[in-house]
């Protein structure tokens, strides 16, 4: 992952257990990792120039946070940058439900979410 | 280099690979079956979780054709290939399609009588069955909106083995006949890729392939065969070719069945490990509405593609659950192989007719939900309102553009058109290629059209109605 690609994952991530967000974010890298060539050359190039953009901005003295940025690009005027967001976002969103940890496995006399779903199917 | 050697070669394992692959092995050829995928127990993971996803997709998911809108799709990567990911709903093709097409494209025995035959062999081996019991919630809302509406919608059939307790198993590929195969005879090569196919003048004489060790490093694989199947479904199948030499017609006419999703919430919970498999009709062939997998990602997922606030559904997303649109879309896109490249470049124009049929599949499957109770419909439009009731439901046809809809499908075909009228097609009315006396394909490529309903069952019954030809000429 790049630089801004990790950085915007931990401000989606938002406020969650350090090991939960570690989780999160390898499963980010390993997306990204395995998208057709192509599609990841166009989102690293959009990190690199984003990311420039952001850290001189920074340098500069811009307070922004990226949290504010990430808003203004959901709604940028440029297709590729709102895609930029959301294709984080929504692995971020995917990650952090499907990985959040369950409160039951903990209690063994109740059935995990895993199972109930799998049972489900019949 | 390691040389191996078959009489018939079988690239892929899924829908088509598979149906080849044990119709030739039974009928005593000798077979190997090569997949780029991992060989995974289809009891290993569960069903639509991110595991699933990381272990048995392409690009564990994240896979999209270039277009205005841009449209996410997904194809399976193991044994099994996508049937070990799929929701298991089987449709035989409609005999009116079938009939256009076969006068369409010329394709020879291509009557109901011999579809039928072919269908009727596969519903058999696979259990094709209906729910023996009563449908779950989430589905049964389907049935209720359309009532409501007096709209026709039926339950599907699927791809399952039921037993006496109305537990259900899906006859995937990797279960059924992948297996079968192998008992008939078959060779099956997991995590192994073919790269190129080797010709010599109008010949296939054996394939390039690398595969992959348990210790995660590669060694180049040489297949020598006399006849050769690519069933690498309707993406890689003509990225194989093109990236062989082979062209004409060969990855033009991309056909999707794009799709637009809305995340549905109701006054109490409703049941998350299964896809519904009630289907509204009254649209068909142009339209189908139906429903998704609905795990806890889903949910969070289809709620974020509307834009909005969306925490309050989210907490209770349990009452949450994930219902499409999809359309038989007149427009079509191309598969270009790049050198230097695995993956292809894949592009999608939908037409203008498309994109307003789209949004007014959306339309109707905002009514039927909440014709059946929902409280609250999140489209996956980014920045379209929340409908609660069905006059909320028109600020969606202005909110719905190019820009703003969240497209995807999982329903990929006709990169390799069969039939004998040349012109058109990339391989004759038996999917053999032209210009080529053994060369093959037997998957989705081969649909000369997106069939408007889920395709497998006419991917698998035209592999085996293919696969009893070849073994007639030998
Ligand atoms: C999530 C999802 C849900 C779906 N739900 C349904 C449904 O409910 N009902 C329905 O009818 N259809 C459904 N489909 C579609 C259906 O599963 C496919 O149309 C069908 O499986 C396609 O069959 P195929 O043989 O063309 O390709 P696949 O089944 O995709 O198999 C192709 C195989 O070839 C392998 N391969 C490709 N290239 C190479 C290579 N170069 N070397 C070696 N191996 C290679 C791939 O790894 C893959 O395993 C769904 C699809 C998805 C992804």
């Amino acid at each position: 992952m790049l630089w801004l690609e990790r950085q915007v994952v931990a401000s989606l991530s938002g406020d969650v257990r350090p090991q939960h967000r570690l989780a999160i974010e390898g499963y980010v890298d390993g997306v990204l990792r395995a998208m057709p060539e192509l599609l990841r050359i166009g989102v690293a190039g959009e990190s690199i120039v984003l990311g420039a953009g952001t850290w001189l901005a920074a340098r500069l003295g811009s307070r922004r946070l990226l949290s504010e940025r990430l808003e203004g690009w959901e709604h940028s005027r440029i297709g590729p940058i709102r895609q930029y967001v959301r294709l984080l976002s929504s692995l971020v969103i995917f990650a952090s439900e499907e990985l959040a940890p369950d409160p039951q496995a903990l209690d063994p006399s109740q059935p995990s979410a895993a199972a109930a779903g799998a049972n489900g199917r019949g | 280099m390691k040389t191996l050697e078959t009489e018939v070669l079988i690239i892929g394992s899924g829908a088509g690979g598979a149906v080849t692959a044990a119709t030739l092995a039974r009928a005593g050829r000798s077979v190997l079956v090569v997949e780029e995928g991992p060989w995974i127990d289809p009891d290993a993971v569960e069903p639509f979780s991110l595991d699933e996803m990381v272990l048995k997709y392409r690009h564990q998911g994240a896979s999209a054709a270039l277009g205005t809108p841009g449209i996410a799709y997904a194809e399976g990567r193991c044994v099994g290939g996508s049937t070990e990911i799929n929701s298991g709903l089987y449709h035989r093709l409609p005999e009116e399609l079938a009939d256009e097409w076969r006068r369409t494209y010329r394709i020879a025995e291509f009557t109901p009588e011999v579809l039928d035959k072919y269908s009727d062999l596969v519903e058999n081996e696979l259990s094709v069955s209906k729910l023996p019991g009563a449908p779950p919630p989430s589905s049964a809302v389907l049935e209720r909106g359309a009532a409501k509406l007096g709209w026709r919608a039926v339950e599907f059939a699927r791809v399952f083995r039921y037993d006496h307790q109305g537990r259900g198993v899906k006859q995937t590929m990797a279960r059924t006949l992948v297996p079968r195969a192998v008992e008939a005879g078959a060779q099956i090569l997991a995590e192994c890729r073919i790269s190129r196919l080797l010709k010599r003048d109008d010949r296939i004489v054996g394939a390039r392939a690398e595969r992959t060790l348990p210790g995660g490093e590669t060694e180049p694989v040489t297949i020598i065969a006399e006849h050769v199947f690519v069933c690498g479904g309707a993406i890689q199948t003509p990225t194989l070719l093109q990236h062989s030499g082979i062209r004409a017609q060969i990855g033009n006419g991309l056909k999707f069945h794009p799709t637009i999703k809305v995340a549905a919430r109701f006054p109490q919970a409703y049941d998350h490990g299964d896809v519904p498999m009630h289907r509204v009709t009254e649209f068909s062939p142009f339209l189908t509405i139906g429903g998704s997998a609905s795990r806890r990602g889903h949910v969070a997922l289809a709620l974020a593609d509307s834009g909005g606030d969306y925490a309050d559904a989210l907490a209770a997303w349990e009452d949450v659950v994930v219902y499409y649109a999809a359309i038989r879309s007149d427009g079509s896109g191309r598969v270009t192989a790049l050198p230097g490249f695995r993956a292809p470049l894949v592009t999608y124009r939908m037409t203008d007719a498309d994109q307003s049929r789209l949004a007014r599949g959306l339309l109707h499957l905002g009514e039927v939900l909440l014709a059946a109770g929902a409280t609250e419909l999140y489209p996956s439009i980014a920045g379209a309102p929340v409908a609660r009731r069905a006059e909320d439901l028109v600020e969606w046809w202005d909110a719905f553009t190019p820009s703003t809809a969240n497209l995807m499908t999982v329903h990929l075909t006709s990169t390799v058109r069969m039939g004998d009228d040349q012109s058109r097609t990339g391989a004759d009315s038996f999917g053999r290629v032209w210009g080529f006396r053994n060369l093959r394909i037997n998957d989705a490529s081969l649909l000369p059209d997106a069939p408007g309903v889920n395709p497998q069952a006419a991917i698998m019954t035209i592999a085996a109605r293919n696969a009893d030809e070849f073994l007639s000429h030998l």
